[in-house]
């Protein structure tokens, strides 16, 4: 009796799996076909960042004028400024809204009166699906310096109206908290998905132990959270040169330029002019940045805590 | 079996998807029917809808014409406006025709992307003497060639400084003349209770920051202020003392004054805050008792209509902005109003024709109550050759009604201003809850016989750069708010540090393209 067995060579072997599995490569399909035309094509098109770009001589023919773009980006006046300002927004939210994401996600899974979780559940969502134009509209009735809600009740109390959305000072809060508002309850469903995989009987085993719900929080739930919490930061992280323009381009004015104008921001004004190449250079510098920073961090966190995102 | 039913759909998905390539190719090659023309156009009305599929607009143009006419409205905001065509161009995919801007257009001219309409003009017999003369044909002419045609645009001067009546007689105020008159009248409106109803709910002036490259700064809500000291708008246009307003002695003054309005509280403290829509909201809710508006901003039908409702007693009247110390004063600047058409390079002749023909017909008696106010008996009446909304089965769809606004979306395109345009755009009307008699027209009128300052072509000068523009609209804001503090001193500083990051030779520039265009006085 023969007792050898013949390998098939890879090339055989992944065709043989393509074809077992074939509805799944089929839908796969779409998403390859999505990447490819929105996000690997467009790569070849990102030489202009080089170039000196006339649409009329199109990518190829334009010529190279090398990091003439990113040293016009460098160069502006405003550069730390805007950098300042997009990595405050970045971090800020990252420091704020997860947090409180994961604060919902824990209330409400620990809720049980089901009327009162789906109640807040709803609610929390809910701004998520406002466009930042409305979010302006609700914003300007609240915080108005004239007559919005927040400053009628200060000046019932004897205080004094606060211009939120033109000052300084306050403008940046404006944004870290609203973003906060209208993304929290969002934010928190990937952790209620994250909570709702923790093996129940651990939970009954403290209960039987006599652990209070702090201490559940604290010594189950958070930990078996962990490596959800640090891949959301993780991508999060990927992004933090993108400080949110469509909330920034809506609330910002002259008056608070110097704590509300970001990277993305100011690459619209120049697009405006239509500095394509300018623009492409900075979405260059910014990917780069980002695809740094998130292997960097990715290293870090599986040396310090075992766990990564890949 | 499965392989070849994936195969067979793959196929059928890939047939689809070539069949318009091949219907338009074949199309091309034959020469046969209409053809294609791409307009990407100014929206008339920006919260209505396009035309609709069925248009008669459409038939009409493809059966006499033979042009198959694909409209896009372009956004109604203006930056955004220049990002589509600016992202169009730079995928040099422009359509054949479109409205641009003429800060874009210059770019796209620059970069070769426009094609010479020159030859256009004697083929739109027509359209050319209603449409264009020599100084739109000069507007939009580089080294002798004409690359887009420029139509008249919106009405010039048809804004004005306008002053509630009924708080100046309550209080037993006079119309306010001078900075100083004008001064007391906002402190009387904003402390003296002029609505009555026992609450400090008021202010003297209300704003918000409107800011274009011919107006910049604090925006040309503020510049009646400006205008008594002189130096309304960017450009000084004159040639004894060409510049830029922000460079000069007097703008420091004015901007003296606006602080003052600002410390005192007599400006609505919301203004900053402001976008055009809270703005127009707050004066309706009566939250102050002057400001500069639009005519039909202020006295259309269903504009003046929430204000009517809610101060039926209550009477806004135009006035003369205030005169400065050197007796100078301005309601703001104005230049020429063009609205700038042009053409992709990339049309053939027989599309450039095909164009020709669409603007000729727009423009003949057919095209330009077709495009103006819809179908005759359906969308309008006439009522001594004027186009009425009056008298149509279905008020709904009157050119002045929802249902009926989107067939007129292309009026911009065939207006020009003319008596019967005005007379039928702004119809004397009585209000619905005070029954007073409103003529926007009457008020564009006297809005147009107030003081401004010519400053023709100043939207024409090049634009500063993108930190130079920043730095001037985040300065002049911080004056105000008192972020910096305003006093000789930081103000000369401020002004040198404009100089240094390009100011001087932004004017310098500007200088040499106006005195090369001829465009001083």
């Amino acid at each position: 009796m023969d007792a050898s067995v013949s390998v098939p060579s890879s090339g055989k072997s992944l065709v043989r799996r393509i074809q077992r599995h074939r509805a799944i490569y089929v839908l796969l399909v779409i998403p390859i076909t999505y990447f490819i035309i929105f996000k690997y094509i467009p790569i070849w098109n990102g030489q202009i960042a080089f170039k000196n770009f006339m649409p009329r001589q199109g990518v190829l023919g334009s010529a190279w004028i090398g990091f003439a773009n990113f040293v016009e980006f460098f160069d502006s006046f405003y550069f730390w400024e805007l950098l300042r300002n997009t990595v405050m927004y970045s971090v800020g939210k990252l420091l704020i809204s997860i947090p409180l994401s994961i604060m919902l996600a824990i209330m409400l899974y620990e809720c049980r009166i089901t009327v009162l979780r789906k109640t807040v559940q709803t609610l929390a969502y809910l701004p998520h699906f406002l466009s930042w134009v409305i979010m302006y509209g609700i914003l300007l009735g609240l915080l108005a310096p004239g007559d919005g809600l927040l400053n009628d009740i200060a000046k019932a109390f004897g205080g004094r109206g606060i211009d939120y959305l033109t000052n300084v000072q306050a403008f940046p809060w404006v944004v870290l908290l609203s973003d906060a508002w209208k993304e929290m309850g969002w934010g928190a469903i990937i952790f209620i998905a994250a909570l709702m995989a923790i093996d129940p009987t651990l939970f009954e085993a403290a209960i039987v132990e006599g652990a209070t719900a702090w201490q559940r929080v604290r010594y189950i739930t958070l930990p078996s959270i962990l490596p959800v919490i640090i891949m959301v930061v993780l991508l999060r992280l990927g992004t933090i040169l993108s400080g949110g323009f469509n909330q920034l381009y809506m609330l910002y004015s002259p008056s608070v330029y110097s704590v509300g104008d970001i990277i993305d921001t100011w690459v619209f004004r120049g697009l405006q002019e239509g500095k394509f190449a300018l623009a492409t250079a900075v979405g260059l510098f910014k990917g780069l940045m980002g695809l740094l920073l998130l292997t960097f961090s990715n290293r870090m966190t599986r040396k310090v805590s075992g766990s990564s995102l890949y | 079996m499965g392989t070849k039913r994936m195969l067979l759909v793959a196929m059928m998905v890939g047939l689809l998807l070539c069949t318009p390539l091949v219907a338009q190719a074949q199309r091309e090659a034959s020469g046969a029917g209409p053809v294609d023309i791409e307009l990407w156009y100014g929206a008339a009305i920006t919260e209505a809808g396009p035309p609709p599929e069925d248009w008669v607009g459409f038939q009409i143009i493809k059966d006499k014409l033979g042009i198959n006419l694909k409209l896009t409205a372009l956004p109604s905001n203006e930056a955004d406006q220049d990002v589509k065509v600016s992202a169009a161009a730079a995928a040099d995919n422009l359509p054949d025709i479109f409205m641009v801007r003429r800060e874009v257009w210059l770019r796209l001219v620059n970069q070769g992307m426009l094609a010479p309409v020159d030859d256009l003009y004697a083929k739109m017999p027509t359209r050319t003497p209603l449409q264009y003369d020599a100084d739109s044909i000069g507007f939009t002419t580089i080294d002798g060639v004409s690359y887009g045609l420029a139509s008249p645009g919106s009405i010039p001067r048809n804004e004005g400084v306008l002053i509630r009546k009924d708080w100046l007689d309550k209080l037993g105020l006079k119309v306010p003349e001078t900075l100083d008159d004008y001064m007391q009248v906002m402190k009387a409106f904003t402390f003296n209770d002029p609505d009555g109803n026992g609450k400090h709910d008021t202010y003297g002036y209300g704003a918000f920051i409107e800011i274009n490259n011919f107006e910049e700064g604090l925006g040309r809500r503020m510049d009646p202020f400006f205008g008594a000291f002189g130096v309304a708008g960017t450009w000084n246009m004159t040639k004894a003392d060409f510049g830029l307003n922000v460079r000069k002695g007097k703008y420091y003054d004015a901007m003296a004054f606006i602080k003052r309005m600002v410390d005192d509280g007599v400006i609505d403290p919301n203004w900053l805050a402001y976008k055009k829509d809270d703005f127009r909201a707050a004066w309706k809710q009566g939250r102050f008792g002057i400001m500069r508006e639009q005519n039909a901003a202020f006295a259309a039908t269903s504009n003046y209509a929430p204000f009517d409702k809610n101060f039926p007693d209550g009477e806004w009247i135009v006035a003369d902005p205030p005169k400065g110390p050197e007796g100078k004063q301005a309601v703001g600047v104005y230049t020429s109003q063009y609205r700038v058409y042009a053409i992709s390079d990339r049309v053939t002749a027989e599309k450039k024709d095909a164009i020709a023909r669409l603007l000729d017909w727009m423009s003949s008696k057919e095209g330009y109550y077709l495009l103006g106010w819809g179908v005759e008996g359906v969308n309008y009446t006439l009522k001594d050759g004027i186009p009425v909304a009056a008298g149509v089965p279905d008020p709904e769809l009157a050119f002045t009604g929802p249902k009926g606004q989107p067939y007129t979306q292309l009026r911009n395109m065939v207006f020009y201003n003319g008596e019967v345009e005005l007379t039928s755009r702004y119809p004397t009307y009585k209000t619905a809850t005070s029954g007073k008699e409103m003529s926007a027209l009457r008020v564009l009128v006297d809005m147009q016989s107030r003081p401004w300052t010519a400053a023709i072509a100043s939207d024409t000068l090049p634009p500063p750069s993108t930190d130079l523009k920043r730095f001037y609209e985040q300065g002049v804001t911080e004056f105000i708010t008192g972020r910096r503090a305003l006093n000789k001193a930081n103000w000369d500083a401020w002004v040198a540090e404009f100089d240094k990051l390009g100011g001087k030779a932004w004017e310098e520039e500007a200088r040499s393209v106006a005195a090369a265009n001829g465009l001083l006085r």
